[in-house]
């Protein structure tokens, strides 16, 4: 008899647990989940965190709003030490315990090797990558990005360029990698369409410690700008330094990933004067409160943040309106069906954080601003409008 | 053909040489005396650039203290690696030491990230920043000055292997360990030895290399061109290792001006098969060099 009272004390705890559980599971069970493979750890970390720290705070933030259409959003994502296996691993060990709706990738490597599973699955994905090669409707119809890719980038310089300074001479510095190569074949076309000059192209090898005769090269070239591509930091202020000490004049510019405020910080004063493209508005710029989703991040934050943290609020922001548009249409938050609705989208919102309407153009968004290096001011400022390629 | 530019380039190769000679030092004389193929000299080479920029820095001590706090890092670190980890490996396979090498230098990277993230750093300027002139040739001050510090170090080091007990105890144990033994010399002690001088060598390779191109995780990677420099030199010869940096720095540089820097490794690797066809012991190595 006791024993039987034990038995049916522990059935009614069971069923008082799993009636507690119900809800929440049915809850849970339509949250809308993001899915993410981060690189956590491993060379990509520096930015990879701060991916990470912005779709969370992100989708808290949106969640806070009230979700999408009432409905949650939960964020779900692992780290990968940036090897696209790890990646790939993630990827599947997400997407089978959880309906995952959007992804967020965090190579190129990873973009290409998973589009497949993409398709099948029919989950859609933004990410780290702004690879070329992405922007194809045709190939990668389930991938979109939440900036210009990389030939884009180029592009967006090259029409600066030409704007201030007609006929000038360009020269492309970039690394020996896929990364490095993304842009130059099709930069070459944009600089002769624009009249401009390419001076040179010089390749360095991916690691390269030292490229003193590569800076030797330059110097024979003289060209008036060098565009770097496929670096982060080094070798730039390497090269810059030692322009400077044969008394060139050369102005030299980047694109987006060698743009984050640490290359003021870490090069000193050898980055005053430095250019390069920059698709969102920088943490401390005097009219981010123009911008719905900046002063939400500003709520957040009292210290800088990269722009790595503000690229994932966009990220998230344009996955938040895709989910909307589609919901909106009665859809069911499918990878195919939302593409539909992405291409059926006016105006990208993206919180006002890209500082003019855009649209998607293939799967990319061709817009970017010119910011220069103000090393007395500590910061990047604005040396043009808006760019929109389309 | 432009004979000033064929210098320059020429230069700037033997200046970026000398650093790929200094750090295959470091390899030969932890081979030389104990027989280990250290894969990770390269991590070991990143954390010496660390310790500068944590001290330079972080700290912000001046230069010349900074400098030799790192190295002496470096030391420590050299004879702390082969006291804990290579030294209870003695006798096994050398298959299984070279492996151990292989995971010490994920080890280092790990915890690299771990203190200072994976972000890229500049170093704290040491070095003059005027351009520098042989006759109408000009070489960028990092790399002189990087190829006058090496060249010193280098000469240091010849001299010290030459003449110093220890050096004369290195070259003892490197040729015969029994021997050594019989004749009173200290084995372990020399093996801590060893691989202390190649920690502070590698240590100063990396902060020499950090002053020009910056420090990240990454820059382990230059330990693979130093293994292709030692084994093209012979990973025994101190002789084969400076010959073989200076040749394969200076190579680099040519064709990544005349052919392109995608060919710099495709030739550099054309080089070490070459070599490994016709000379497997290297261009100045034993003949009694184990194969793997």
């Amino acid at each position: 008899m006791k024993g039987k009272q034990i038995l049916s004390a522990i059935a009614a705890v069971l069923a008082l647990l799993l009636a507690a559980a119900m809800p929440a599971l049915a809850e849970e069970k339509n949250d809308i989940v993001i899915g993410g493979s981060m690189p956590l750890t491993g060379p990509f970390a520096f930015a990879g965190i701060q991916f990470n720290r912005g779709l969370r705070d992100y989708m808290e933030w949106l969640n806070e709003q009230g979700g999408i259409e009432g409905r949650k959003v939960r964020y779900v994502a692992e780290d990968t030490g940036y090897e696209p296996d790890q990646s790939v691993a993630v990827f599947r060990r997400i997407t089978s315990r959880e309906n995952v709706s959007f992804y967020f990738g965090d190579s190129t490597a990873f973009h290409q090797t998973i589009n497949r599973e993409l398709d099948r699955r029919d989950i859609m994905m933004t990410g780290a990558s702004f690879a070329s090669e992405l922007n194809d409707t045709e190939r990668y119809p389930l991938q979109f990005m939440h900036g210009p890719d990389y030939s884009e980038q180029v592009a967006i310089l090259l029409r600066h360029i030409a704007e201030e300074d007609p006929g000038a001479r360009v020269a492309f510095i970039y690394s020996d990698t896929e990364f490095g190569r993304d842009p130059i074949s099709a930069g070459r076309e944009t600089a002769e369409e624009l009249g401009l000059e390419v001076a040179a192209r010089i390749v360095t090898p991916p690691g390269a410690a030292d490229i003193s005769s590569a800076a030797l090269e330059l110097r024979r070239a003289r060209p008036d700008y060098a565009i770097f591509h496929g670096y982060i930091l080094a070798p730039i202020p390497d090269f810059i330094r030692r322009a400077r000490q044969m008394g060139m004049e050369t102005r030299f510019m980047g694109t987006y990933y060698s743009m984050d405020q640490s290359i003021i910080d870490e090069m000193g004063e050898a980055a005053d004067g430095f250019m390069g493209v920059m698709p969102y508005r920088y943490f401390y710029e005097e009219d981010a409160g123009e911008s719905e989703l900046m002063r939400a991040i500003h709520e957040r934050n009292d210290e800088y943040q990269t722009i790595y943290y503000i690229q994932a609020w966009v990220a998230g922001s344009m996955m938040a309106q895709i989910a909307r548009e589609t919901l909106a249409r009665g859809e069911p938050l499918k990878g195919s069906r939302m593409r539909a609705s992405m291409e059926g989208l006016d105006e990208v919102d993206t919180g006002g954080v890209i500082g003019v309407p855009v649209r998607f153009r293939g799967n990319s968004l061709p817009v970017g601003r010119i910011y220069r290096a103000d090393v007395e001011a500590g910061r990047m400022v604005p040396v043009s409008d808006w760019i929109d390629l389309d | 053909m432009d004979w000033l530019f064929f210098i320059e380039v020429s230069l700037a190769g033997i200046g970026a040489g000398s650093l790929y000679a200094l750090t295959a030092i470091a390899f030969v004389l932890i081979y030389k005396a104990t027989r280990v193929i250290n894969l990770a000299i390269g991590e070991m080479l990143m954390v010496g650039a660390y310790l500068f920029f944590a001290l330079g820095a972080g700290w912000s001590l001046s230069w010349w203290l900074a400098i030799p706090m790192a190295l002496v890092g470096g030391g420590l670190l050299g004879m702390l690696l082969e006291r804990g980890v290579i030294r209870p490996m003695l006798g096994e396979n050398p298959i299984s030491v070279f492996m151990v090498t292989i995971g010490l230098g994920s080890i280092l990277v790990g915890t690299v990230e771990l203190i200072w993230t994976s972000a890229p750093r500049s170093l704290p300027g040491f070095m003059p920043d005027e351009a520098i002139f042989i006759g109408e040739a000009f070489i960028a001050p990092n790399t002189f000055w990087g190829f006058v510090i090496a060249a010193v170090v280098i000469a240091l080091f010849l001299l010290l292997f030459r003449f110093w007990r220890g050096g004369v105890a290195l070259r003892a144990t490197a040729s015969d360990q029994g021997a050594a033994w019989a004749m009173g010399i200290n084995v372990p002690a020399v093996y801590s030895l060893a691989w202390g001088l190649a920690g502070m060598i590698a240590a100063g390779s990396g902060i020499l290399l950090g002053a020009m191109s910056g420090v990240s995780p990454e820059m382990a990677m230059f330990g693979l061109t130093v293994l292709v420099v030692v084994i093209v030199g012979g990973l025994d010869s101190v002789f084969g290792a400076l010959l073989a940096g200076l040749l394969i720095g200076w190579m680099e540089s040519v064709v990544g001006v005349y052919l392109g820097g995608e060919y710099e490794h495709l030739v550099t690797f054309i080089l070490l098969m070459l070599v490994l066809l016709v000379r497997p012991w290297g261009l100045f190595g034993s003949h009694e060099i184990e194969r793997l």
